[in-house]
């Protein structure tokens, strides 16, 4: 039990970083977009196990069931044109990405390095931590006023999308 | 007495004023309106203050109007002075002016800018009376430059003429030279008596200061060097013969009877100081006396009726300073009157042939004009005479003064000089005189026929002066009693010799020689040119010139200056200057489109600088 | 619970998401990339809520969640009109803000 439990960290962490390595390293971008699916899922499995229910439900709901699907519908409809790409050269000055991509990267692994043996601090949870009906009542009490404001802004974004969207006669 | 005084020194500023202010909205008739009643009423102010003057005892008062630089020693005040050398001047700068005012409204008839002249006239008044009032030496510079600015702005008044224009900075240039001595005086004077009050340092020179201190001299020589710049003797005289370019009666005004005078004015008004420096008159009177012979014998070179006459000018101030170097100020303020009084009498008649000729001076386009200009001859014949020193005209009595003083007082070499110079005086004027109304003329019949007298406008003034000429000379000279402008101007200091000569008619050996020069210098002229005019050729080219001094400055002064002008302009100025700017502007360039290749447009690049920053961010905040 | 661990994990993913960012041209994918990032960042939050047993990081976990939606939907639309306009996918030919 002990094992499984401990082991369960590695296990999605691998799977994590196996699925966005396949985002990146994909050929076809519908290929991508269904990696991206599986690291959503993993991630969903994540927030499972951390106790946060709510949320790993919205991810699925929102992330995978809505967002994805608006990816895979772009994509399908630029299927042609993304072997144009290789015709194009490269505008991009090389020599910038490689300098901010191996800064990042050596930045990152002395980060994890300093990180080392950082002991999480295991509080205790709350009752119905992470339920529905908890963290509800935390939005509605505490978080009104953002939430009504993030209401606002998807109405805003729907009409901008469908706005910009629209064919210019 | 003070509100006179006033009103008579700011009438004139406020004629300038007016007339600058509504330069193009005021009509013809009430611009010479305007400006000859300012100058007008401000010499009939200057007539009562000088009978009040008389009758309360001829009490010399300082007037003082407002206080400038409020240091208590330096007595830099606007304050005036009134006693008989600033309203002698005053009157002749006032009288003068009104005369010459009104012979430029008949003279100014065609030209469209009218305004400007009168107003510069007007502030040129005001300027000479502010030099002439003056308490204290900075007021009197002030005026002196007031001067020379009004002599810039009239000689360039047809300043789209490139000659006018030359000659107007050629002047102004020549007197900043002197000027330049004169303010160094200034300095020094404040340095060594701690006042700038000129009674106070006449007052202070005498007593604390031996005869022939060097310093004294120092100065001495550096406000002469101011009058010589103003006054036009040699070496700084060559703006003269050019300030003709100007209208005739600016030269008349300025370059003949007031401005040039007050170089000779500022020497007779510290003359308690000069006479503390022997070294300084000498060279004042041998200054004179050379100016005068060298003078001289230019005008009879010369082809042109104005220059003989600026020529003329300049040799009568030499024999003024010659006057003023043997200690006889008295006989050079004498002859400064007279003078004034002929010389604005010739340039106004030779300006009555000049406008009616439409603006021709030479000599060699004149002749044989006596029949078309009845009144002007005469006029122009009596100025000849009194100028030449025939007696009982104006001027003979004052330059027989100059003369026998210089001969009494042991100046012999100078006498014999003053003598030559006067000889030739007679001879060039009588010569002018002779071709231009005389002989054989040199236009076709029909355009000669058209040329008529002057207006009546133009001939009153003449008029005027003419009888001026013919009885002046008695305001310094009467059988028996103190003649009126001695008595006047006692405190000017009168010699012995001069007082005993000028009350009575004692004819030495001299008064001889001079009326004697005087006829043989004309009837010669008169022989030479009115026989032999036509066989005459051109005159020697080297007294044209005036013994090419104006262009042994052009070479030595003038290009030199000109060459290290376009050397600074040409190398400094570009390369250096312009240089460093351009070399700043290049490299902010350089950086600008450096940093353009940032802005490539490229979401990836973007992203990139981001990332960098964030990196930063990171290494900042956790190491 | 070594939530250490998944700290690690998270890390490792949201460098991957740069990597792609910075890699790949195809404007799909880029946005892909973008999304990857955003996750990563969620589950840092999820992971320190439930260090410190508070509800604050899940509500606002919440909020990133809709806002990536609402953000997703808008730049797709823009992506598309992009399309419309210049006929590719590539971004790197998307410069007509250069300067």
């Amino acid at each position: 039990m002990t094992l499984l439990a401990y082991s369960i960290e590695w296990f999605l962490g691998i799977l994590l970083i196996t699925s966005s390595l396949g985002v990146i390293l994909a050929h076809k971008p519908v290929h991508a977009s269904l990696f991206f699916l599986l690291s959503l899922m993993t991630l969903a499995l994540t927030y499972l196990e951390l106790s946060a229910e709510f949320i790993g439900l919205m991810q699925i709901l929102v992330y995978a069931g809505a967002i994805l699907v608006l990816f895979m519908f772009v994509i399908v409809l630029f299927q042609d044109a993304y072997s144009q790409i290789s015709q194009f050269p490269s505008n991009s000055s090389f020599i910038l990405l490689f300098f901010a991509g191996s800064a990042i990267t050596f930045t990152m692994i002395i980060l994890g390095i300093l990180l080392n043996g950082f002991k999480a601090h295991n509080a205790a949870l709350p009752d119905g931590y992470g339920s529905v009906e908890s963290l509800g009542r935390f939005l509605y009490v505490d978080f009104f006023f953002p939430f009504e404001a993030v209401v606002l802004l998807f109405l805003i974004a729907s009409v901008g999308a469908l706005y910009i969207g629209k064919r210019k006669e | 007495m003070h509100c006179a005084l006033c009103f008579s020194l700011f009438l004139p500023l406020a004629g300038f004023l007016i007339l600058m202010a509504f330069a193009d909205r005021i009509p013809r008739l009430p611009t010479y309106i305007i400006s000859c009643a300012t100058v007008c009423l401000s010499f009939i102010s200057f007539a009562a203050i000088l009978i009040i003057y008389t009758y309360t005892g001829m009490l010399p008062h300082s007037d003082t109007l407002y206080t400038w630089i409020p240091i208590e020693q330096l007595h830099t005040d606007i304050s005036l002075r009134i006693d008989p050398l600033s309203l002698l001047m005053a009157l002749i700068v006032t009288g003068i002016g009104f005369l010459i005012h009104v012979y430029s409204i008949g003279y100014i008839e065609h030209e469209e800018d009218f305004a400007r002249y009168f107003a510069c006239l007007n502030f040129f008044i005001f300027a000479m009376l502010l030099l002439v009032l003056a308490d204290n030496l900075l007021l009197l510079f002030v005026g002196w430059e007031g001067v020379g600015l009004a002599s810039y702005l009239l000689i360039g008044y047809w300043y789209f003429r490139p000659a006018a224009a030359r000659a107007a900075t050629k002047a102004f240039v020549v007197n900043r030279i002197g000027d330049f001595g004169l303010l160094l005086g200034l300095l020094l004077a404040f340095h060594l008596f701690g006042t700038t009050h000129i009674a106070t340092i006449s007052e202070m020179a005498s007593q604390q200061y031996d005869k022939g201190d060097t310093l004294l001299t120092i100065m001495t020589l550096l406000f002469f060097v101011g009058a010589i710049g103003k006054s036009a003797q040699l070496p700084l005289h060559v703006w003269l013969p050019d300030a003709m370019e100007g209208p005739t009666p600016v030269s008349a005004l300025i370059h003949a009877a007031t401005m040039v005078n007050a170089g000779v004015y500022l020497i007779v008004r510290l003359h308690p100081v000069f006479m503390m420096t022997p070294q300084t008159l000498q060279l004042v009177g041998v200054v004179g006396a050379a100016t005068a012979l060298y003078a001289a014998l230019s005008a009879v070179g010369q082809t042109d009726l104005k220059r003989v006459l600026a020529y003329s000018t300049v040799s009568q101030l030499g024999l003024m300073f010659l006057a003023c170097g043997s200690g006889a100020f008295y006989s050079a303020m004498f002859h400064l009157t007279t003078h004034a009084f002929v010389k604005a009498l010739l340039f106004l008649s030779a300006g009555n042939v000049v406008h009616m000729m439409q603006g021709t001076t030479e000599l060699n386009k004149m002749g044989g004009l006596s029949k078309n200009f009845p009144y002007t001859h005469w006029l122009f014949f009596i100025g000849v005479l009194a100028l030449s020193g025939v007696p009982p005209l104006a001027t003979f009595f004052s330059k027989d003064l100059i003369l026998e003083q210089e001969y009494l007082a042991g100046f012999e070499v100078l006498f014999y000089i003053g003598l030559a110079a006067s000889i030739l005086t007679a001879f060039y004027l009588t010569r002018v005189y002779c071709l231009t109304f005389f002989g054989t003329a040199k236009l076709p019949p029909q355009i000669l026929s058209q040329i008529k007298e002057a207006p009546r406008i133009m001939l009153l003034p003449v008029f005027i002066l003419g009888t001026l000429a013919i009885i002046g000379g008695f305001l310094g000279f009467t059988f028996g009693k103190t003649p009126l402008l001695e008595g006047f101007l006692k405190e000017v200091g009168v010699t012995l010799a001069e007082k005993k000569l000028s009350s009575g008619f004692i004819l030495t050996p001299e008064t001889w020689y001079a009326v004697g020069g005087a006829f043989f210098g004309i009837i010669t002229a008169g022989i030479l040119y009115l026989r032999f005019a036509d066989r005459l050729g051109a005159p020697l080219s080297i007294l044209k010139h005036s013994f090419y001094v104006d262009q042994l400055y052009e070479l030595i002064i003038v290009t030199p200056l000109k060459s290290l002008a376009r050397l600074i302009t040409n190398f400094f100025e570009m390369g250096i200057f312009d240089g460093c700017i351009r070399l700043v502007t290049a490299n902010v360039n350089r950086t600008a489109s450096l940093l353009i290749t940032m802005q490539s447009g490229q979401i990836r690049s973007y992203a990139a600088w981001i990332v960098i920053g964030v990196v930063v961010l990171m290494i900042y905040l956790v190491f | 619970m070594n939530l250490s661990l998944l700290i690690f994990f998270s890390l490792g993913m949201f460098l991957i998401g740069i990597i792609g960012v910075l890699t790949k041209r195809n404007a799909l994918v880029f946005f892909l990339s973008i999304e990857l990032m955003l996750n990563a960042s969620n589950l840092l939050f999820v992971i320190f809520s439930r260090q410190w047993g508070n509800q604050i990081g899940l509500a606002w976990v919440f909020f990133v969640l809709v806002v990536a939606a609402a953000e997703a939907a808008v730049g797709l639309a823009i992506l598309i009109n992009l399309f419309r306009t210049k006929q590719v996918v590539d971004i790197d030919q998307y410069n007509n803000l250069r300067g």
